[in-house]
């Protein structure tokens, strides 16, 4: 397995999303730039912002997401602004401004509503804003959300639209996780204490029916969208920063380390800067990938299971595609099923 | 592969060829090797011929409409007007990763800090505030006697202290480092500095001859895994056909795993060849 290192950022990185197709991938960084690239060869396919005047973001680009069909991107930024783009030309469609950093955006099913979690600051409380896209013309986007939710309690770190495009859930800084209606904005279920440390990571499984967060605690868990009914239990040594559910194989992958403020007084070696492979079953570590050295702030893996990818503090993007031994392993022997590739 | 003409002599016939460089060539042998011959001008004007032998794999793969026309997507932001392909300065290829989905056993020892864990032959170690024999960092009665400690630090006899390696030892406990700025060096589990390739001469390597030219990396690795835990294999392979010279270079993560497996395997029988090992001599130490 040959990595591909994508070195288009100055700072660490946020955010890594691959498109439907999973033959492009969007990384957000600390350098306000967010880049498009080819998955094939790593090659660039070009920049969002990073040129003066042509209406990039101006501070620490938190969250990124893209729509099904790749036509647009959303990002959301430490400048207090969340911003629509244009794929295939990297134009600045639309910008929206709130009164503090939006940490966290996502696209529903339907590709025609948007979220975005604005952080908990100067008096301001957590609000979660679902808002429609009009996706016939582009640069009229209303500015009025369709539905707003103030979070009293502990602030959202993560969010998206589960199950369908009728809820969303949300991951806390607490280490809850709740279900909120998107018609009404209620909160129709939580969990209490489904960790215990902050949420850093939530994303959903290939079919839409369970979720993993990762979490400050060293765990990740599977929940059902559902119920919100705790499934499985992944225990680390470390803390974790992201997880997410392989395609095709019975595999979550964790990636995580240290804090960063501490990573300048370890070394890579002690510092478990590894990407994990757990089996998701069976609830047992079957594999690390090193590389990095910094710990890794956001994983990504390919919609169809072919690659994953990792970014880091380090400012580095990874990107591995699974050697074929990958698809025939059974790391349990017998008890797993033949697999045809 | 650059073969310089000399310089012209004669003023008249310089200009003209200037402009005429001959036009590139490409030919293709029956080994199915390309040889591209172009020609370009150096710095002084004189002519270079470049010849590149290369050999072309086609790859085909099936994507979807979607993704073949985003395929010709025109670069923007930062990268706009670049030709199209990966930029050196962006994208880079690393090294071979070996990953293998395998339960990981619970039961192998965490990789242990090798300095921390030594134990520091022959140096007594010296608490400053109880004289205990710790350091001074773990002083359990710390917080009573660092009081006492200070008010009369300026008096106190400083000889013990003053060995430098037990000085340079203590913020490797991993207690004291107390945010600051450690270099990698001494950082704790670290030994030298690190860097994002591993430096591929400090690992003990072996060198196989008379290896069966059928075998690839996966099936030499499998051969030599079993005496200890495997850094990188590299087959040496004709540059142009690609085929496999019989000859492989094995490096192990220690040098005890290396030494048995030369016990082991030199004079092994292996796919109708019997193998030959030996420890690799460094490019330098060669006659």
């Amino acid at each position: 397995m040959k990595p591909i290192i994508l070195q288009g950022h100055e700072r660490s990185l946020t955010q890594i999303v691959f498109n439907a197709e999973g033959d492009l991938l969007f990384s957000a960084s600390k350098d306000s730039v967010v880049n498009a690239w080819y998955t094939s060869n790593g090659e660039r396919l070009g920049t969002f912002g990073g040129i003066k005047g042509d209406g990039g973001h101006n501070g620490t680009v938190w969250t990124v997401a893209v729509d099904s069909q790749s036509r647009f991107l959303v990002t959301g930024a430490a400048d207090n602004t969340m911003k629509l783009w244009d794929i295939s030309t990297g134009k600045c469609l639309r910008t929206w401004e709130f009164l503090t950093a939006v940490k966290r955006v996502a696209w529903n099913e339907d590709d025609d509503t948007i979220l975005s979690i604005t952080e908990q600051r100067q008096g301001q409380p957590s609000v979660i804003r679902i808002f429609p896209i009009n996706r016939e013309d582009p640069t009229s986007q209303t500015d009025t959300p369709l539905t707003e939710m103030r979070l009293t309690g502990s602030k959202a770190t993560v969010a998206l639209f589960a199950p369908v495009s009728d809820y969303v859930i949300t991951g806390h800084e607490s280490g809850k996780v709740a279900k909120y209606d998107v018609k009404t904005g209620e909160e129709v279920n939580f969990v209490d204490d489904a960790h215990r440390g902050e949420i850093t990571d939530i994303q959903l499984s290939p079919d839409g029916t369970y979720f993993i967060t990762s979490s400050k605690d060293k765990t990740a868990r599977l929940f059902d969208s559902e119920t919100l009914e705790e499934m499985k239990v992944y225990t680390t040594e470390t803390p974790l920063n992201s997880a997410c559910i392989a395609p095709l194989r019975p595999y979550i992958i964790l990636g995580g380390g240290q804090d960063a403020m501490s990573v300048t007084t370890t070394s890579s070696r002690a510092g478990k800067f590894e990407s994990r492979f757990w089996h998701k079953l069976f609830e047992e570590e079957v594999g690390r990938v090193k590389g990095h050295f910094g710990p890794i702030n956001t994983l990504a893996v390919h919609p169809q299971g072919r690659a994953y990818a990792s970014g880091a503090e380090d400012g580095f993007v990874r990107v591995h595609w699974f050697d074929e031994s990958y698809f025939r392993s059974r790391p349990f022997g017998d008890l797993e099923p033949e697999v045809e590739v | 592969m650059a073969a310089a003409r000399p310089l012209k002599t004669d003023w008249a016939a310089d200009d003209v060829d200037a402009d005429e460089l001959p036009a590139p060539s490409e030919t293709t042998d029956a080994d199915g090797i390309t040889t591209i011959i172009t020609w370009r001008l150096d710095e002084q004007d004189r002519k270079v011929k470049v010849t590149r032998r290369v050999r072309r794999r086609i790859q085909t793969q099936i994507v979807s409409h979607s993704v073949a026309e985003r395929k010709h997507w025109a670069k923007f932001g930062l990268d706009k007007g670049k030709p199209s392909g990966p930029d050196r300065k962006t994208t880079i290829v690393g090294e071979n990763l070996h990953f293998r989905i395998a339960p990981v056993s619970k039961a192998e020892p965490e990789a242990a800090d090798p300095i921390a864990a030594k134990p520091l032959a022959g140096k007594a170690v010296v608490c400053r505030l109880c004289q205990g024999a710790h350091f001074t960092a773990k002083c359990p009665f710390k917080e009573q006697l660092a009081v006492v400690d200070s008010l009369n630090a300026d008096g106190m006899d400083d000889g013990q202290e003053d060995d430098p390696s037990a000085g340079g030892l203590a913020p490797r406990g991993g207690t004291s480092t107390g945010g600051k700025y450690v270099p990698p060096g001494q950082r704790a589990g670290g030994g030298a500095g690190e860097s994002m390739f591993r430096n591929r001469d400090d690992l003990p390597t072996l060198r196989i001859t008379s290896l069966s030219v059928d075998a690839d990396e996966d099936d030499v690795r499998d051969l030599f895994a079993k005496f200890g835990r495997i850094g990188r294999v590299s087959v040496v392979r004709d540059r142009e056909t690609r085929e496999s010279k019989g000859l492989a270079f094995v490096s192990f993560e220690e040098k005890k795993a290396a030494e048995l497996a030369i016990q082991k395997m030199n004079g092994h029988g292996y796919d109708s060849l019997i193998l030959n090992v030996a420890w690799s001599q460094p490019r330098g130490d060669r006659p």
